[in-house]
């Protein structure tokens, strides 16, 4: 112990401190987290989705507990982007990490627009592409299933930005090296994955889905395997960084995710759960590559696919 | 923070009182509430959102077994720790009126509770008016009460004992079942009386970032745990409820 360890990461030509990000719906724009951590210790933050208007959302029961997770039927609902640059961006400027914007519409003329306003913002770091929210009927999923889609859109939104753009995918489909070779394709810089796994409650009472929408995105530590499953396939199939995401809520899944192949990490449902999750995830990590000798965290990325 | 539990036990029917040591580090005004993490691990994933029934040398929550995180907490042992965040949300806005009335439905009696200490510290003069469904369910030592079987006080709902008591110079601070609330939302519609709600929703972070808590409002969705949970009756879109 004590010995000095490097988590610092590097995507692009970011560097980030540490493979820490806070995943875009359970971190809202930041602020509300202030009072329970010190921002300036994470990686980085990606905030609360964002589309081009002002959305209202789904209508309620939105929510559901599961056995180790919950299943949420949010339905997107922002401020807007230009509400969150002119009201939530000057109250998170002046800190010392990276702040990511994930973004999201329903036909790539918006996701064109959002990017191009979001461009002009130097303190946003990177942009994450929401391709996979499975919640709002006409969007997301319809980009997120099919690699063509994801191409088409990820190449318009490159063509609009210089910042870093990082595709976010949805895990209902049947390949999803297919969609992250679609992203690698259309130059995208790294992939996230995963969102949200599609489910369904039944109110045994009422006899109807428990979510107004029927179905829901599930989250939390029950889904974790399958999203290092998942990571674990992208890295051996397709030449491009991953971020991993899915039921992360201790530092021994968040090493799971990056022996899988992740280079970066995101902290999703957890942060309902304990809001300062991510700073004992760090110091987690620290700890373990003090323990086991191991001078930088970029070491492990993929040491689960070596056959030594 | 961890806090320490003094007591934990039966106050009625399926209806607990959990005393934890408080630390005496911040206020609480009646109203609000704590995210209490049921134990250490993943199940139950979420908090659990409970208003606060009394707030002094110790923090009391009154709550109601109703499902697997209930029936946990209502195992903890005197000397055992729970994790609490709070207190949490805007509390009941206190103010003096002609005829004040405290009005709850079952263990919606429990912020209520917490107000009528702050009343009383205020030398306002209320009265209270509890529902519940038998005698056994009945957990208040004050007030007058209801049971809908007639086992104990009044026999009928609490709306009925309480109706012909409004007018439109009382305000009323209520929580309850949302069917109890709706009813006497239109009752004070009627005879225009004032009244305050404190809502319950299920909640993930219980601090404004979920965006699972929301209620339909005259005004938009709002979340339930940092917009309210207390609202003005006259906000909410009953019939969405």
């Amino acid at each position: 112990m004590g010995k000095n360890v490097n988590l610092a990461v590097k995507l692009g030509n970011i560097i980030f401190k540490n493979p820490i990000l806070t995943a875009s719906g359970t971190f809202g724009y930041g602020l509300e987290y202030q009072k329970y951590m010190d921002l300036n210790e994470l990686g980085g933050f990606i905030v609360k989705g964002l589309s081009l208007s002002e959305k209202q959302g789904n209508k309620p029961p939105r929510i559901i507990e599961t056995p180790c997770g919950m299943l949420n039927a949010i339905g997107l609902q922002n401020v807007g982007v230009d509400k969150f640059i002119a009201e939530k961006l000057p109250y998170i400027n002046n800190l010392n990490t990276h702040i990511i914007a994930n973004i999201y519409g329903t036909k790539d003329e918006e996701f064109i627009e959002i990017t191009q306003r979001l461009n002009k913002e130097e303190i946003i770091s990177a942009i994450e592409v929401n391709v996979s929210c499975p919640n709002v009927a006409e969007g997301g999923s319809l980009f997120g299933k099919n690699p063509d889609n994801v191409f088409k859109l990820t190449s318009s939104i490159k063509q609009n930005t210089d910042k870093p753009v990082i595709v976010k995918l949805t895990p209902n489909v049947t390949d999803i090296t297919l969609i992250a070779q679609a992203a690698k394709d259309a130059k995208a810089d790294a992939v996230s994955l995963i969102n949200t796994i599609t489910g369904m409650v039944i109110d045994t009472k009422t006899k109807k889905p428990y979510l107004d929408n029927k179905t829901g995105g599930l989250s939390g530590a029950a889904i974790y395997p399958v999203g290092v499953r998942m990571v674990y396939e992208v890295f051996e199939n397709v030449d491009i960084p991953i971020i991993g995401v899915g039921g992360i809520y201790n530092a021994d899944v968040a090493l799971q995710y990056i022996m899988a192949g992740a280079s970066l990490i995101e902290i999703g449902s957890a942060n309902f759960t304990q809001p300062d999750i991510s700073i004992d995830i760090i110091k987690g990590i620290r700890r373990y590559l003090a323990d086991e000798n191991i001078e930088s965290v970029s070491n492990l990325v993929g040491i689960a696919h070596s056959s030594g | 923070m961890k806090l320490q539990i003094l007591q934990n036990e039966q106050i009625a029917g399926s209806v607990m009182s959990i005393k934890i040591d408080n630390p005496g580090l911040f206020t609480a005004r009646a109203g609000q509430f704590f995210m209490v993490k049921i134990n250490d691990f993943n199940y139950p994933f979420l908090r659990r959102p409970f208003s606060i029934t009394y707030f002094k040398d110790y923090i009391e929550i009154v709550y109601k077994i109703v499902g697997e995180g209930t029936s946990m907490l209502a195992k903890k042992q005197k000397g055992e720790f729970i994790d609490m965040i709070g207190p949490l949300g805007n509390g009941f806005e206190i103010v003096n009126s002609k005829k004040i009335l405290l009005v709850g439905g079952g263990i919606g009696f429990a912020p209520l509770r917490f107000l009528k200490e702050e009343l009383k510290g205020r030398s306002f003069d209320f009265d209270s008016f509890f529902g519940f469904n038998t005698k056994d369910e009945v957990c208040v030592d004050f007030g007058n009460i209801a049971t809908m079987d007639g086992s104990y006080g009044y026999k009928g709902s609490v709306i009925d004992l309480v109706k012909d008591v409004i007018d439109e110079e009382t305000l009323i601070y209520a929580c309850g079942p949302s069917v109890v609330l709706s009813k006497l939302s239109d009752i004070c519609l009627e005879k225009n009386a004032k009244m305050q709600v404190s809502l319950e929703s299920r909640m993930a972070c219980g601090i404004g970032v979920c965006l699972g808590c929301v209620i339909e409002t005259k005004n938009g969705m709002k979340k339930v745990c940092d917009e309210g949970p207390v609202f003005d009756y006259k906000e909410i879109l009953w019939e969405k409820m």
